[in-house]
């Protein structure tokens, strides 16, 4: 055990995934010799060599593509796209190869790859720095999507990542990774894709989240249950494959449901968590399922952006609303 | 450190009371010793110690509410911080093989020499001159009738669906006219009273909701419902909508039982034992059981199987001043009918002091529910879900029987016995009451089995 | 090497074997035995066969669209030649004589076409990938494959086919990039028929030849006669030992033309004349094969004839078979998603099944 962010958990996991691992091969622009311009890859290439761990040329597709040939070739290619902001040119292959191969080879190839990317805002950026488009991946058949919001859960849900045979698209909450520590085990161990986390049980509502928002939910949790509203907090983890079960077997026990990311509304993430919960909890809902999210903009610059940006009040707000409807 | 959490400990429990803290901070405590006293819908119960150590904080006061899951207390077990516990990745359903089964002739393509030829780079184009619909777009959409949608809640929908209440002719006293469960609730009850004065009333209309008679107000109270009544409401409400009762009735000749009885009370109180009705009654039941083993058990709903149990545990529904409850004597079939009448008298001495534990209310196979104990001659009792059967007795009283083409008095007991149509038909029920009628009806028999 | 004295950037091609059949490079004909020879030979007239035929069955409604390879035989049988059966074949999609050399068979190739994704399971021992639509994708897959055998110390290389429109795309530029900075193991065949779709070769891109992009990535290219089998065997091999020794990637312009339309739902007569077609069909790559084997006295008119029926008649029969192939099991479309089925395909799955048995009801 040993206290850790998440940044430092990301670099430990690696570390020690890598050592066990030598099919595991981690590359993409600034990540061998700076060890990534979060320092997430730091030391690895001290240790691995040039061989495992290397700076890229300074292209996505490229990145990704050449992660696909290598998948296929016996390796497993652990990639960063240094903002997800600037995965865009590698949309082609995400979605136009790595997401299909399996299928489309009639399960001959599969992909054993993850591609790591620093999402979302708050953190002063500049443009191209802030976007959270996960949901944009998560429609998508044959990817999966995990983003963590604890040390503790980043160290198993990326081991579990590394040994998916399918690609995965690790999305790393950047705005969180330096702002907590928790105690992370030394051994083995991996928290499985596809299941979400009951956080808090609770039986007046359940609140939704993921990523860099879960300190503010648990935040506005705490402000709820003082005033005796007693909520079910489920950090979602996986993305896609989205956990249905959990989220239906809560709201039938709480009857409101309230889904809270930081990405903008329309056609995201909450839009299909409230669609589960239509299709899996109907008769027991006592309000309808809403959510907060981002407005339906482009990130604004940092003098603008705190509008944007959710804080534990406004989910305060959110959840009283609907457990008074 | 240990995060100790209050559990269900019951069947179906949800939150409880804290009557008394047994431990302050501070304190040392062994594993098992009492933390705390917390009172529930179904009993009072003393939460033990899950591990030796030290009391670091009592999260709630005597007098709160706690929820199922909420963290009561936390001990201090030496064992550093609490860790999150995770099983490692599961392995989902295998991904089905491709069936080779299906046989199927290959599509064959027509091929469509369409008037203009289809350009394209791949693929085929379908091209028709066919004409679509004009765009009604801009077009204004008259005369749509206005048609009034009932403002409700899902859960509120169905909870008028499950007690059988139409939700259009509620008037809702909810945000913007919306019906409200209470407003369900109500209409039900107002409905009871109908039926219970023979009024029906079918022009109730929706627009014409009821109202009290008179404006004048009139002395009224309202008193929230008790933790158990609660539960009980609820248990009354998932039997009566889910289990299709039927109900056979008959008179037991219980003279020589009457007889048996007075002589065997004196020989009893020597053992210290207060000999009522009940333990022949319990005893000729299990007897009957034993003989009858589909009537001892319960229903599985979900997967459509009955449950049979080898086992007899007879619940007694016991009128107490909270509301009833239903205490239950374990293995009737394997105790005698002194050990049984000690133990229907603990159990009722308890259900009154509220001493019950939770053990004393669990394991029931089938429920007798004696409605002569408050002098009703007949009743038809509700099943306790998900038994499939219940048995309601009445109080023993002389009457003119013809016996011998001759009429005599004779001490008569009223029996009814409600069974789960779904499961039970009537024909075993009539064999169950007549195997039971011989039992009671002939003590020696009773005794000597 | 053949760079020094062909330089695409000093406007050199190499061709050693002339529309006639005449060697006009003796120097630099390849030694490879009679019966290689014909086997590659035979080869290209089965991929005249197949594509031939392939376009019968569409016009007669039996096939779906499908991307004609007539005219380019010799880029195609020429390169994937020089490699070893270890070795991977990265194609785009028109490459029917190496997808043949490779070892899939044709019943699978025409299956992939007729729809069905068995078609793309190539046998275990076949290192090929599946077509690439998106253009010039492969490239990075490519380089990947050929920067993971370099990282296993495998000496298997990478041959990657793309067009000459490919090569305007952006991937055609990481993929090369990715394989020079990191000496990949991998040789790059664009086969320049002319045009992608209806747009010239001379709308693609400013340069004079597409192998002196090459000179970008710091790697040799060169400019071969995309129609004389020799000359692309002789650049390959060249560029297939070089990389299996280590020493990088190189670029080969395979200069070609496509006889035939884009696809099967294409109408070149819309974008190019006659005259030009007939010009190209006078250096079909196949014909002045034939000659050349005929001066040697390895083949002859009535041999080739008679092979050509045995090979319509071959495919004839595989093309009924597929035809005759089962249809696509329900549970086929979604079991390779993922490794394993997700809740939801799961449900998805059975609440269509119950749809479907509750309507046969």
């Amino acid at each position: 055990m040993a206290l850790m962010n998440i940044l430092n958990t990301i670099n430990h996991t690696l570390d020690q995934e890598m050592e066990r691992d030598d099919t595991i091969v981690v590359y993409g622009e600034d990540v061998g010799h700076e060890g990534g311009v979060f320092r997430a890859t730091v030391g690895l290439q001290k240790k691995y060599g040039k061989e495992r761990c290397f700076d890229s040329p300074l292209a996505e597709a490229g990145i990704v593509g050449t992660a696909i040939g290598m998948a296929i070739n016996g390796l497993k290619p652990i990639v960063e796209i240094q903002f997800s902001g600037f995965i865009l040119p590698a949309v082609n292959q995400i979605i136009g190869h790595a997401a299909r191969m399996r299928n489309r080879s009639r399960g001959k190839y599969h992909l054993p790859m993850v591609i790591r990317a620093p999402y979302g805002g708050g953190i002063r950026a500049l443009e191209h720095h802030s976007e959270s488009i996960e949901a944009m991946f998560a429609h998508i058949p044959g990817l999966k999507v995990v983003i963590p919001s604890t040390p503790y859960d980043t160290k198993g849900l990326l081991l579990a990542a590394i040994r998916d045979p399918d690609p995965v698209l690790f999305l790393e909450p950047k705005r969180i990774y330096r702002a907590f520590k928790q105690e992370v085990p030394e051994e083995d161990y991996t928290i499985p894709i596809g299941k979400a986390k009951i956080v808090k049980e609770g039986k007046d509502v359940t609140v939704v989240s993921y990523g860099a928002l879960m300190p503010q939910v648990n935040e506005a949790v705490k402000e709820l249950e003082k005033e005796g509203i007693s909520v079910e907090v489920i950090d979602l983890r996986t993305i896609s494959p989205i956990d249905k079960d959990t989220i239906i077997n809560s709201v039938k026990k709480t009857g409101r449901f309230v889904a809270v990311h930081e990405a903008v509304k329309s056609f995201s993430v909450s839009a299909e968590l409230i669609s589960i919960v239509n299709e899996g909890a109907f008769l027991y809902l006592e309000a309808p399922p809403t959510r907060i999210t981002g407005f339906d903009i482009t990130v604004p610059l940092p003098r603008g952006e705190h509008h944007h940006m959710i804080d534990s009040a406004r989910i305060v707000a959110k959840v009283k609303e609907v457990v008074k409807f | 450190m240990i995060d100790f959490k209050f559990a269900d400990i019951g069947e179906g429990i949800h939150e409880g009371k804290i009557l008394k803290w047994m431990v302050k901070v501070g304190d040392k405590v062994k594993d098992g010793d009492s933390l705390f006293l917390v009172e529930t819908d179904k009993v009072n119960a003393e939460i033990p110690s899950p591990a030796k150590g030290e009391i670091v904080e009592l999260m709630a006061e005597e007098g709160d509410i706690i929820h199922v899951g909420e963290v009561v207390v936390k001990i201090d077990d030496g064992s550093g911080e609490s860790k999150p516990q995770e099983a490692s990745a599961e392995k989902g359903a295998e991904a089905p093989k491709a069936s080779k089964e299906k046989e199927t002739e290959a599509h064959k393509e027509a091929v469509n020499e369409g008037e203009e030829k289809s350009a394209g780079v791949v693929g085929e184009l379908m091209v028709s001159s066919e004409i679509i619909e004009e765009s009604k777009e801009n077009h204004q959409n008259k005369g749509e009738e206005e048609t009034r949608k009932v403002l409700a809640t899902p859960v509120a929908r169905k909870l008028a669906k499950d007690l059988g209440i139409d939700i259009h002719k509620i008037k809702g006293r909810g945000p913007a006219g919306r019906v409200m469960k209470e407003d369900i609730y109500r209409a039900k009850e107002e409905g009871k009273s109908d039926e219970n004065t023979g009024k029906t009333d079918d022009n109730a209309e929706a627009s014409a909701p009821r109202e009290p008679k008179s404006k004048t107000s009139r002395p009224e109270e309202r008193v929230p419902l008790s933790m158990l009544r609660k539960t009980i409401a609820k248990n009354m409400v998932l039997s009566k909508s889910t289990i299709p009762h039927a109900t056979a009735m008959d008179e037991i000749d219980v003279s020589d039982l009457v007889l048996f009885r007075q002589e065997a009370k004196e020989a009893a109180g020597a053992e210290g034992v207060k000999l009522t009705y009940m333990p022949f009654i319990i005893k000729a039941l299990t007897l009957t059981l034993k003989e009858h083993p589909v009537l001892n058990g319960s229903y599985d709903e979900e997967r459509e199987e009955m449950v049979l149990k080898k086992y007899y545990n007879i619940g007694i529904a016991t009128d107490t001043a909270d509301g009833l409850i239903v205490p239950v004597i374990k293995d009737t079939d394997k105790k005698g009918i002194f050990q049984i009448a000690t133990e229907v008298e603990t159990l009722a001495e308890a259900a009154r002091n509220k001493s019950l534990t939770l053990e004393d209310l669990q394991g029931g196979t089938f429920t007798i529910t004696n409605y002569g104990a408050v002098g009703a001659g007949g009743g038809i009792p509700v099943i306790k879900h998900p038994e499939v059967a219940i048995l309601g007795v009445g109080k023993i009283t002389k009457k003119p029987v013809v016996k011998d083409g001759e009429i005599t008095i004779r001490d008569m007991m009223s029996i009814t016995l409600c069974i789960d149509h779904r499961v039970i038909d009537g024909g075993d029920a009539g064999r169950f009451m007549n195997r039971f009628r011989e039992y009671l009806s002939n003590p020696m028999l009773l005794i000597l089995s | 090497m053949l760079i020094d004295k062909f330089s695409p950037l000093e406007g050199k091609m190499l061709s050693i074997m002339d529309p006639e059949g005449n060697i006009i490079e003796k120097d630099l004909m390849p030694q490879l035995e009679d019966e290689k020879l014909l086997e590659l030979y035979k080869m290209m007239l089965l991929t005249k066969v197949v594509d031939t035929k392939a376009l019968q069955y569409q016009r007669q409604g039996r096939m779906l669209t499908y991307a004609p390879n007539r005219g380019q035989e010799a880029a195609q049988l020429g390169s994937i030649a020089a490699t070893e059966e270890r070795d991977w074949l990265v194609p785009a999609f028109r490459e029917l004589g190496a997808w043949l050399y490779k070892g899939v068979s044709l019943e699978q190739i025409y299956l992939y076409w007729y729809g069905n994704e068995e078609g793309s399971k190539f046998p275990e021992n076949i290192n090929m990938l599946p077509v690439a639509v998106p253009i010039a994708s492969q490239i990075n897959h490519a380089a990947g494959l050929a920067m993971a055998s370099r990282y296993k110390k495998e000496d298997a290389v990478t041959m990657a086919y793309v067009g000459d429109g490919g090569t305007s795309h952006g991937e055609f530029h990481e993929g090369m990039n990715f394989a020079a900075v990191f000496d990949a193991p991998l040789v790059v065949i664009i086969q320049n028929n002319q045009y992608a779709i209806s747009v010239p070769r001379h709308v693609q891109t400013r340069t004079k030849t597409l192998a002196e992009k090459a000179v970008a990535y710091g790697i040799p290219g060169i400019q071969v006669d995309g129609n004389d089998i020799f000359a692309v065997y002789v650049a390959a091999k060249e560029a297939v030992e070089r990389a299996r020794r280590g020493e990088g990637p190189t670029l080969i312009e395979a200069v070609t033309y496509r006889l035939g339309p884009h696809t099967t739902s294409d109408d070149p007569t819309i974008y190019r004349e006659d005259e030009e077609v007939e010009e190209w069909a006078k250096k079909d790559p196949i014909l002045r094969f034939k000659k050349f084997l005929i001066n040697k006295e390895l083949w002859s008119v009535e041999q080739d004839e008679k092979e050509i029926e045995a090979y319509e008649e071959l495919v004839n029969n595989t093309f009924k078979k597929v035809e005759n192939s089962k249809e696509v099991p329900l549970e086929d479309i979604f079991a390779y998603q993922y490794e394993t089925m997700t809740p939801n395909l799961v449900q998805q799955l059975e609440d269509y099944r119950q749809y479907l048995e509750g309507r046969e009801k």
